[in-house]
């Protein structure tokens, strides 16, 4: 994967490098599908507050319209965020992104701890190393794309994902 | 240690029918190379080569360093693909003895795998600068005889999987032998290996305890990088004679497998001590006729270069056979073996221990054997061995376990999921 988007990556320097408003070569009428690379949710085996992680992953968009992530639904949270990072008082701290996250044609957006997430709350289960948890992504342009993702382990300190308490709003 | 010998050259292919790309193209590259160069391959050299009913004696060995290799095959990777410097062996035992907890870890490593091996980071990774593409990395899972005790799975176990009876020059230690789960982990160097093995064992530990765990090395390539066969510490060239083409397919794959085991293999990890000392005082005379073949070229002692075949029949001037009888290369032959043969996969190992607060160094060879049937090639050729093989001398099995290797997962799918079926 890494080398397909290094190979999208060069063209998209090169088209910005023309200044020409080409097509991308890559553009089809039904437009090359959106995918998902290396999801997984963090373990709340341990977590100080077990009724909230975080699912990370890659969204690849190989086609010629920029995206946005607007939401996502998980049958075992009650509530699901698009977090994202801001500077607040000299410090990144997470937030809900209000119009979602942003992913640009023939590139890709990692989702990863430490950046921008899908927030994981009010869960009604936890999530133990090994499960798999189902996740529907929401686009802006409509469509929407399943993920199973798989939990795994605490890799980093956990106040690094979590936002000063963000605002309750029932996800769809 | 050149195991059981059969006189064909051609190495093992890549893991499967639909190589990976660019392992496809070196290979066609090679044929075709073969053929500008003058060699008559002919209509052998086409789509028909991987069914060809004799191997092709000229055919190219695949190229050993800086390959990427699919888990998404037929078979795993890991097993024909060649032996890269570096290989760890990591077996793990069960935490609670139950499929939930089996197929979670599984998944898991499916997961793993299929990120690691093409160069990515896995799903969550702490370190994910160290992935890397181009470093022939492999990593091949095997499950270990107590998960088909598991109710669900006992009619599953692959025909011949059984473990290795006691044999009478065995001196096992308990801390080499068994496990529920293997991984080896192999690429072109350490730092790969480490980083694989650790996220691997990692994401392991909620479900299964390490257990014993085995590093080796191989040298599978001359000075100019091209593919030759290894030098086990012996200074033996060591996998000579090693099954090709139909051959190997035969000897290796699961002969009419249940479907969960379609593309599998059984395999047997012997951590084999070797007493170099006592190597180092023993004549090169007589260590050429322990084994059978010359030390320098690997040639039989009946012939010039390492790919002819035993001529086990030849005696001297005094009537005496020119290959001894308890020679290692004649014990283990399949002339001399109802046809018997294995994959050898050797991998030589040093390991420095602490006893009574003095490092005690031992060597040997972590002997793999992949068979499609353990019970009916493996075991009966160890038995003829262990009654009478002149290597007997210098070499002792200090471990022992058995695997059974499932075949490759698709890319929406894990690993030996239809076990679970």
């Amino acid at each position: 994967m890494r080398r397909v988007l290094t190979v999208l990556g060069t063209v998209i320097v090169l088209a910005m490098a023309g200044c020409e408003a080409t097509p991308s070569p890559l553009a089809s009428s039904d437009g090359p599908r959106l995918s998902v690379e290396g999801p997984w949710v963090r373990t709340t085996t341990g977590a100080r507050d077990a009724t909230m992680t975080a699912a990370f992953l890659t969204i690849v968009n190989p086609g010629d319209a920029d995206v946005r992530l607007v939401g996502a639904d998980c049958a075992d949270a009650a509530m699901v965020q698009v977090h994202e990072m801001v500077m607040a008082d000299d410090k990144m701290v997470m937030q809900e992104a209000k119009d979602g996250l942003f992913v640009p044609a023939g590139s890709h957006l990692h989702l990863t701890p430490g950046g921008p997430h899908i927030m994981l709350m009010q869960l009604r289960t936890g999530f133990a190393v090994g499960d798999q948890v189902a996740l529907t992504l929401r686009f802006s342009d409509g469509s929407t794309l399943a993920v199973t993702a798989p939990v795994k382990e605490f890799v980093e300190e956990e106040d690094h994902y979590h936002s000063p308490s963000p605002t309750p709003s029932p996800s769809s | 240690m050149t195991g059981v010998s059969e006189p064909t050259p051609e190495p093992a292919p890549g893991n499967g029918a639909d190589g990976p790309p660019r392992l496809q193209r070196r290979r066609l590259l090679g044929y075709a190379g073969v053929a500008s160069a003058g060699a008559v391959v002919g209509g052998v050299a086409g789509a028909g080569i991987a069914r060809a009913s004799t191997p092709v004696p000229v055919a190219p060995q695949p190229a050993v360093i800086r390959q990427d290799y699919s888990p998404h095959e037929t078979h795993q990777a890991g097993i024909t693909t060649p032996v890269p410097a570096v290989t760890r062996l990591l077996a793990f035992t069960l935490t609670e003895l139950a499929v939930e907890p089996l197929t979670k870890l599984l998944k898991l490593w499916s997961g793993d795998i299929q990120a690691l091996m093409a160069g990515r980071p896995i799903p969550g990774d702490p370190t994910p600068d160290l992935a890397r593409t181009g470093v022939s990395l492999t990593i091949t899972v095997g499950l270990g005889p107590r998960v088909f005790s598991l109710a669900p799975l006992r009619s599953k176990r692959p025909d011949g999987f059984v473990e290795i009876p006691a044999m009478a020059h065995d001196r096992l230690q308990e801390r080499w032998c068994g496990g529920d789960l293997v991984v080896i982990v192999a690429a072109d160097d350490a730092t790969t290996v480490d980083y694989a093995a650790r996220r691997l064992a990692r994401d392991a530990a909620t479900f299964a305890r390490p257990g014993w765990v085995q590093d080796g090395s191989w040298r599978g390539t001359d000075a100019s990088g091209e593919p030759v066969t290894g030098r086990n510490l012996f200074g033996q060239l060591d996998g000579s004679g090693n099954p090709s083409g139909d051959l190997l397919a035969q000897t290796v794959w699961a002969a009419d497998p249940q479907p969960w085991f379609a593309g599998g293999t059984t395999l047997v990890v012997r951590r084999i001590q070797m007493d170099l000392d006592f190597w180092d005082r023993t004549t090169a005379e007589r260590q050429e006729k322990v084994i059978g073949r010359r030390l320098d070229t690997g040639a039989p002692l009946t012939g010039t270069v390492e790919t002819d075949a035993l001529d086990l029949a030849a005696v001297g001037e005094s009537g005496a056979p020119v290959i001894p009888l308890d020679a290692h290369a004649r014990r283990s032959h399949p002339d001399e073996n109802s046809a018997r043969r294995m994959l050898r996969r050797g991998l030589n190992y040093t390991s420095t221990e602490v006893v009574d607060g003095r490092p005690v160094t031992t060597a040997g060879l972590v002997f793999l054997a992949f068979c499609a049937d353990l019970a009916e090639q493996f075991v009966p050729v160890q038995q003829r061995l262990d009654a009478n093989d002149a290597l007997n001398d210098w070499t002792t099995a200090i471990g022992s376990a058995v695997f059974a290797l499932p075949g490759g997962f698709a890319k929406d799918d894990w690993i030996a999921r239809a076990l679970f079926d």
